[in-house]
């Protein structure tokens, strides 16, 4: 593995450290990492197939690197700065490092210090105030790992203005088969009364890991929806620390985890509120199939002076398999007055009598199933307002037609 | 149409149906009637081919055996059971429930499915005759329905698939007298010479609504008694004591009061 440059070393996870106690320790000693290699038009054929057909603004990274070729930079609507991350870092004009390193008490990882020495380009989105952009801005990782560097490192950093609003929709994908990963890191900065929809598809071959970081402050009276998709990847790790530092910022964090064979589908949630009265929701489901295990580890962390909090934390799991395994943690620290905080977590196994019943019905078997575990997921796909992206998304989970 | 013999249905062992013979023919209505605890819900499940059972005995309809089937499979033959507490399926839209169902046997059937738009026409036919509303279709299935709802989306349900035999299981049991007339008139409308009927319950009302062709005592999981429908006239007014307790081993006994 390559060294990393930073300047305090920084250790590797250990199984002790109960963010990193589900992942394959021995899957993360295997990824290496280094500068990326710049690649332009090299995205392989069939990943096209695989990206959701948004049209709009498009910017794909292919191992750590903007593909100019494949993205969409042109006709950009008013009042929305969009380019690449690299570019954006030599602009003076443009204060990306305000938007980075944001003081989220986000605690820092090696994938993380990995991430901020390799991953130097990426995406850079910039919504001026008051713009309310209607096309989706699309950002695609893409990892095709090599013999040298099989991990990827690519950054996007967010930035909404005052009262704008925008919708970004973060596919990561992998292209080829053989073992690596990618290693995204996403800095979101939603300035007063901004609103962001913000959905991330994680899709990575089964022979890769993907390690997902988002990191999110919130001023005053600004609303972030997050809804994440955790699918693809042997270890597929998508984790979001969010910062509610202004006074009525509300956030609203869901997500699908959808696993079968050996996979282990890991989202590591926390939401911090310094503010007073805001409001935050995390909503996680998963289904698990085989021997796949799912984990959820959700924290609510109620500062001093975060008076008037409202929060809430929903986790539930299906299990499809007696050797598949779901673990939830709910992790709550309140230290302010007057909050109000719910939680509560889930584990079941498919409706014995809803199938039974759908089977006297004629409908097969495995069609029974299909139809209760969509049922079980729907939650999570049907309120997007994404045509091309609730299709994507019931096309992955084969209830195409539903 | 519908021939069981001798069938016999326990669970880890415990006895349940022991030793049931019935002959449904083409068209007849019979009425399965009987203390609680006499198996009359385990007939129906047993027909429906629920899990769970140690089965026995032969139960054929039109010459197929159904016994070896799993349900689905016993749905594309034609059977339909009307559950005494219908399930309620979250997140699973009424509407494709429904036109997934019927695909589902026509498929099984090499029939050719029916489009969306067709469908339409079959789902408002079989509202209309339970008087349901529109906004039924697009709600979850059985999901937050009243009691009565519930029953009525049964029969809808079976005018949907439109089976051979139907197996209506204590369809009467928790309607108000309004629902019950309803209800009773749908399985009144779907009688034809193709379709049998077995209706299960425990009272003679449903019975004032559905006038049944035979009527038949369960007790201890065997049918005890066979007679025309005063029989339920009689079961009304004199209960079932005469057949339980009844020694089942010695039929030569005579029933006082039940007619002979």
């Amino acid at each position: 593995m390559t060294t990393v440059a930073t300047a305090s070393p920084i250790e590797y996870p250990s199984r002790h450290d109960e963010r990193w106690r589900y992942a394959p320790h021995d899957l993360l000693g295997r990824l290496s990492f280094g500068p990326p290699s710049a690649s332009t038009g090299k995205l392989p054929g069939p990943i096209g197939a695989q990206i959701p057909a948004l049209h709009g603004p498009l910017i794909v990274i292919v191992n750590g690197v903007v593909d100019e070729l494949c993205s969409n930079l042109t006709a950009l609507p008013d009042g929305l700065r969009l380019s690449t991350l690299a570019d954006a870092s030599t602009d003076p004009a443009v204060p990306v490092a305000a938007h980075f390193n944001h003081d989220v008490d986000a605690e820092a990882d090696v994938f993380m210090a990995l991430n901020t020495t390799f991953g130097v380009d990426g995406a850079f989105v910039d919504v001026a105030e008051g713009q309310q952009l209607d096309a989706p801005i699309h950002i695609v990782d893409v990892a095709i790992p090599d013999e040298t560097t099989n991990t990827s490192c690519s950054g996007v950093v967010i930035h909404l203005g005052t009262g704008s609003s925008a919708t970004i929709i973060e596919t990561r994908l992998g292209g080829s088969d053989a073992f690596g990963g990618s290693n995204t890191r996403t800095t979101i900065t939603l300035d007063d009364h901004s609103t962001l929809e913000h959905i991330v598809l994680q899709d990575m071959p089964s022979t890769q890991v993907h390690l997902g970081r988002v990191e999110v402050i919130q001023q005053a009276g600004s609303t972030l929806r997050a809804r994440s998709f955790n699918l693809g990847a042997i270890y597929g790790r998508l984790a979001y620390d969010v910062h509610l530092a202004g006074a009525g910022a509300q956030t609203e964090l869901s997500g699908l985890y959808h696993g079968a064979g050996e996979q282990t589908l890991d989202q590591q949630i926390t939401v911090i509120h310094t503010a007073r009265d805001c409001t935050s929701r995390q909503s996680y489901r998963g289904v698990l199939d085989d021997e796949s295990a799912g984990v959820f580890n959700g924290g609510i962390d109620v500062r001093p002076g975060a008076d008037g909090t409202d929060a809430e934390q929903h986790n539930d799991n299906l299990l499809l398999s007696n050797r598949a395994e779901a673990n939830t943690q709910p992790r709550l620290e309140i230290l302010a007055d007057d909050v109000a905080c719910k939680h509560g977590a889930t584990v079941g196994q498919l409706d014995a009598n809803a199938m039974y019943y759908l089977r006297t019905r004629g409908i097969p078997a495995a069609d029974a199933r299909r139809l209760l575990v969509n049922a079980f997921a729907a939650q999570a796909v049907d309120d997007i307002g994404i045509d091309a992206v609730r299709t994507w998304i019931r096309g992955r989970l084969g209830s195409a037609d539903a | 149409m519908l021939q069981v013999d001798d069938l016999t249905a326990s669970i880890g062992g415990t006895p349940i149906l022991r030793g049931l013979d019935l002959d449904v023919g083409a068209g007849e209505v019979h009425a399965i009637m009987g203390p609680n605890g006499s198996g009359k819900s385990t007939f129906a499940h047993a027909l429906a081919g629920r899990d769970g059972y140690e089965i026995g005995g032969a139960a054929t309809l039109n010459e197929v055996d159904l016994l070896d089937m799993e349900p689905e499979a016993r749905a594309a033959a034609g059977v339909f059971v009307g559950f005494q507490y219908p399930v309620e399926i979250p997140g699973v839209n009424h509407m494709y429930f429904l036109r997934t169902a019927l695909n589902s046997v026509r498929r099984a059937r090499g029939e050719t499915e029916i489009g969306a738009r067709d469908f339409l026409a079959v789902a408002q036919e079989a509202m209309d005759l339970v008087e349901m509303k529109q906004d039924f279709l697009h709600r979850a299935v059985n999901s937050g329905f009243s009691g009565g709802e519930k029953k009525r989306n049964e029969i809808l349900q079976m005018a949907v698939m439109q089976p051979r035999l139907a197996v209506l299981d204590e369809t009467d049991s928790g309607l108000d007298i309004d629902a019950l007339r309803i209800v009773a008139s749908g399985v009144n409308a779907l009688r034809s010479p193709e379709r049998s009927m077995i209706v299960i319950t425990h009272y003679q009302r449903l019975l004032e609504y559905i006038k049944p062709d035979f009527v038949h005592v369960l007790v201890d999981g065997r049918i005890v008694k066979s007679g025309d429908h005063t029989l339920a006239l009689h079961l009304e007014d004199h209960g079932y004591a005469d057949f339980v307790n009844h020694d089942l081993d010695a039929p030569d006994r005579p029933l006082s009061g039940a007619a002979t």
